[in-house]
């Protein structure tokens, strides 16, 4: 929804208009969303307290019963160079959050070592919409859950959750299943979180996403050296331009992880491209580099 | 005899009830001011420490107050919140405020302190949104600052004008 344009619905098949009455094909058929319609939207999302949502609409985004989130763009207010607050809304983006159980099946072999009883320390890799937190989100569920059947043990798994974007908490509770042993700590800088779960949950597996940031490599050092295992994310179409990140080279090269999973969306989300041994990556990595010194 | 006596003590009786209410009248706004600065108080403070939003908000607020007409008003926002009959706060506390105008003794001064009150409620960041209810709960400060001392300064006088008022029309119709 964009102030002062049409309203449009995206979804798997592609883009749809629409109007008062339903689906048009011509965008000047569809309804124009107004400033007041956004205005009006954001104080229903926020029960008409936007102080409440403070901290996420500063993020640009908002988490929705159910598991939703609100995506939302306007002016921005800076004190002192950083966010203040986010005002004068142009547009919101709504979407839909869908649960797909069973999706990181496949994964699985890969992440859980079953002759050690121990989860991998793993980053998943793809491009944006390539679906890295669905599979993190069911990786997370089925590590949890544990599987009696296949002699699988259930994990504490314990979720810093810094966007929502995981376990779709809304005011506290998971509204996605993210398994039975799993303790998520929503809204939380991934660094600190990551420290404060340790501390206090004694988690078997840490689960974050969209490691980035060098405090969160050191947080994830942090946690490997504790035993916890790790399981997280990095936007990146190859691992070429994942190596151009410092903090995540920094990480590769040193085998903190022992798996990377390339995922894409080239036969849809959560399509494995390629699965690395963290180890071998590591040493070609190293290879490389002496290579090029 | 005794019918003058009986039509006396009547008359004496009405002025007397007459002069309390006005007095009762006087003594509720000043109650009623003390609450609404309260009930301010608290929605800062659910505001402040712990973002409650809005209806719930609201909610504790009633039930913390006392002073049931002013419990009333707080809990009619929140009704008016829920049932999503407003486009925004401002829009479900200015109709409270039109629907509890009658049960409560505030003046035109008071309603337009607390109809300012409403100006961005809901829709502000949590530091506006503070500085917002801390100034109306200043403006209130002083209306019932100004009410208490109208109260003391009146509450003889009506008294006294109660007791006389009633003697005098007795003396008259005697």
């Amino acid at each position: 929804m964009r102030a002062g344009r049409p309203l449009i619905l995206e979804t798997d098949a592609g883009e749809n208009f629409l109007g008062l009455k339903g689906l048009v094909t011509e965008p000047f058929q569809a309804y124009l969303v107004t400033a007041e319609d956004l205005h009006h939207i954001l104080l229903q999302m926020t029960e008409f307290s936007l102080y409440a949502r403070d901290e996420e609409l500063k993020r640009g985004y908002l988490a929705l019963p159910g598991g939703h989130r609100a995506g939302f763009t306007g002016r921005v207010v800076l004190e002192r160079g950083e966010v203040k607050l986010l005002r004068d809304f142009n547009s919101i983006n709504i979407r839909i959050a869908r649960e797909v159980k069973g999706a990181a099946l496949g994964l699985l072999p890969h992440v859980y070592c079953a002759t050690k009883k121990r989860v991998r320390h793993t980053l998943l890799v793809s491009p944006p919409q390539a679906g890295k937190t669905t599979m993190l989100r069911d990786l997370a569920r089925l590590l949890s859950d544990g599987d009696p059947q296949s002699g699988r043990p259930g994990f504490k798994v314990a979720i810093v959750d810094e966007r929502s974007e995981i376990a779709g908490c809304y005011q506290g509770k998971p509204q996605l299943d993210v398994g039975m042993r799993t303790d998520v700590l929503d809204g939380c800088p991934k660094a600190e979180g990551m420290m404060m779960l340790v501390r206090s949950m004694s988690p078997q597996v840490v689960v974050t996403d969209e490691l980035g940031r060098p405090e969160d490599v050191r947080a994830v050092e942090e946690v490997v050296n504790t035993g916890a295992s790790v399981l997280t994310t990095a936007h990146a179409y190859d691992v070429q331009e994942l190596i151009r990140r410092p903090s995540l080279a920094y990480l590769l090269k040193n085998g903190l992880f022992q798996r990377v999973i390339m995922l894409s969306r080239r036969r849809g989300p959560g399509t494995i491209e390629k699965i690395y041994n963290g180890a071998e990556l590591s040493q070609w990595l190293q290879t490389e580099e002496r290579n090029v010194g | 005899m005794l019918a003058k006596c009986v039509g006396a003590l009547c008359i004496l009786s009405a002025s007397l009830w007459w002069s309390n209410l006005q007095i009762a009248k006087l003594k509720a706004r000043v109650r009623q001011l003390e609450a609404f600065r309260l009930g301010l108080r608290l929605l800062a403070a659910e505001v402040g420490y712990t973002a409650t939003p809005l209806p719930r908000a609201l909610k504790q607020v009633a039930k913390q107050l006392g002073v049931e007409s002013v419990s009333a008003f707080f809990q009619a926002v929140c009704r008016n919140l829920q049932e999503e009959k407003f486009s925004d706060a401002t829009g479900a506390w200015l109709a409270a405020i039109e629907a509890k105008r009658e049960n409560l003794q505030l003046t035109a001064n008071d309603w337009m302190i607390l109809s300012r009150a409403a100006a961005g409620l809901g829709g502000l960041g949590r530091d506006d949104q503070l500085k917002q209810l801390a100034a109306a709960e200043t403006q209130l400060a002083a209306q019932a600052a100004e009410a208490a001392a109208a109260f003391a300064g009146s509450e003889k006088m009506w008294r006294y004008l109660g007791i006389l008022s009633g003697l005098a029309v007795v003396i008259l119709l005697l």
